[in-house]
């Protein structure tokens, strides 16, 4: 016996579709907020805090003799945590709401790109604070600011993508959570954040720039501390392979749209 | 009573249809684990068949478990069946969920907002109707402060207010419970009573006899997953009726 459906449910239309996500991402910052005696305040001093841990690490214990480390360091850090918190959250954003979708329909999708934009906009908190920051620092202000804004959506794409895979593959495979933290720490020690990749062995580069993150944290530091422009032509790969991922959560979240809400845990 | 599983009865004049279920089965699959042989289906509905027509109340009767949620689940359009056929002329039709969605950190307000967002509702109309919320709910100044900080019964009278609002095309009802303290208990069930007993479409689900047969123009019997019987309220009462007295002896 086949199912048929003649003129099924009537889709949410895109106001509400949108509605529905921007006021539930406001609700998730306001939410996080009111959690804390200091509130939003620690958006800027928890990550300060986190990076400062690597920091005492890499420069005092382990002392790398890389020029400028801090900034270095910071650069690389600040759009890693928008990745891993971006996937940590994501991985969960669908499991996590197995009682709401059986109160309400709701379009998959909006779960994460829900926990997307909140990450998102806490990255961009610490984007300003490093600019401002690096303002007052003695690094070239130039023309290459304006590569700024291709990298942000180029790893937006990036992180979008990976992000829904994961949230839409978790529930089917709750026990990849207990791996990510790990992968996702092993790729981090991998991405060029603490050392220059001229620092490793010359037969080892090849492999390490197949890391789209390895070239996206380059890209950010060639703009905001060497003033050069990045490598284009490496990016656009990148973005070409992001959209392709992007493509495939969506793709994956939407025609499993129905199956969510009848997993069992 | 109709016999079954062909059509139900016929539509009630001047009423058109505005969906219906033929054969309708939705099953839950069980987790498997990979270190364990269990591996297990379950078909909460098999065989449901019916139609609801524009301006009627459908009760839905039954025992513990025989499917009623999940029927409701399908007309709401979470849950797709697995089964059979489904019909809906392009009709919202929204589960009555009280306190979906609700934050506690957020004001009392801004619950609503999301809440109204969740079932359905436009931004402006739940800001065209957030003086009616405050107003039904009683909450007056505590709107605007934290619903952690509410008794259970704050909260249940926020959580009806606001789903009372949402206006869909088939209203889907699970229990018509009253709700907070024992004075908006009675106001609650009141105006739901009213709403029931208007032209608006509603299925309605319950245990409590009396209840049913007070408010649906209709009814639908489902024991295990399957439609048993339709028609009339007094005829398919007295058959399920019946039923339980046989079980009983």
């Amino acid at each position: 016996m086949e199912f048929t459906a003649i003129n099924s449910i009537r889709p949410l239309g895109w106001i509400r579709f949108w509605s529905l996500i921007l006021y539930k991402t406001y609700s998730e910052l306001r939410a996080e907020s009111e959690r804390t005696y200091i509130g939003y305040a620690w958006w800027g001093i928890e990550p300060i805090l986190s990076m400062g841990v690597y920091f005492v690490v890499f420069k005092w214990i382990l002392d790398r003799g890389t020029e400028n480390y801090a900034t270095f360091l910071i650069i690389g850090l600040v759009p890693w945590r928008w990745l891993s918190t971006s996937l940590q959250h994501g991985a969960n954003a669908i499991l996590s709401a197995r009682s709401l979708m059986q109160q309400v329909y709701l379009p998959k999708l909006v779960l994460p790109i829900v926990s997307l934009l909140t990450d998102t906009f806490k990255f961009l908190v610490i984007l300003v604070l490093l600019l401002v920051f690096l303002l007052f620092s003695s690094f070239p202000i130039g023309p290459y600011y304006l590569a700024l804004p291709f990298v942000l959506a180029i790893q937006a794409l990036l992180v979008g993508g990976l992000t829904f895979i994961l949230a839409g593959a978790v529930p089917f495979l709750p026990d990849l959570r207990m791996v990510l933290e790990n992968v996702v720490r092993l790729w981090l020690f991998l991405s060029g954040v603490f050392y220059p990749l001229e620092a490793l062995p010359e037969r080892l580069w090849i492999y390490f720039r197949m890391n789209p993150m390895l070239t996206i944290i380059n890209s950010y530091r060639d703009i905001l501390m060497y003033g050069r422009w990045p490598d284009f032509q490496a990016l656009s790969v990148i973005a070409a392979g992001s959209l392709l991922l992007l493509a495939i959560g969506v793709a994956l979240i939407h025609h499993n749209d129905y199956r969510y809400p009848k997993l069992q845990v | 009573m109709s016999a079954l599983p062909e059509a139900s009865s016929q539509a009630p004049q001047g009423r058109s249809m505005v969906l219906s279920l033929r054969n309708v089965g939705v099953r839950y699959g069980r987790r498997r684990h990979l270190f364990s042989q269990h591996q297990s289906e379950f078909w909460a509905l098999r065989d449901v068949t019916l139609d609801l027509f524009s301006g009627e109340t459908l009760g839905v009767i039954g025992r513990n478990g025989a499917g009623k949620t999940t029927l409701l689940k399908v007309l709401a359009g979470i849950l797709r069946p697995d089964t059979g056929s489904y019909v809906n002329n392009g009709y919202r039709a929204t589960l009555l969920s009280l306190q979906v969605g609700f934050v506690g950190y957020l004001s009392g307000r801004e619950n609503a907002i999301l809440s109204g967002l969740l079932l359905g509702m436009h931004r402006r109309e739940i800001e065209r109707k957030m003086d009616a919320i405050i107003s039904f709910s009683g909450l007056e100044d505590f709107i605007d402060e934290p619903i952690q900080t509410y008794s259970s019964g704050m909260k249940a009278r926020l959580g009806f207010s606001t789903a009372f609002q949402v206006d869909p095309d088939i209203l889907l009802v699970d229990e018509v419970m009253g709700v907070g303290d024992a004075e908006f208990t009675e106001k609650s069930k009141a105006v739901m009573r009213e709403k029931i007993r208007s032209d608006k479409t509603v299925v309605l689900v319950s245990h409590n006899t009396d209840v049913i047969r007070s408010l649906a123009d209709r009814m639908v019997w489902i024991e295990k997953g399957g439609t048993v019987a339709q028609g009339g309220p007094d005829e398919v009462l007295e058959a399920y009726a019946q039923s339980q007295r046989r079980k009983s002896h």
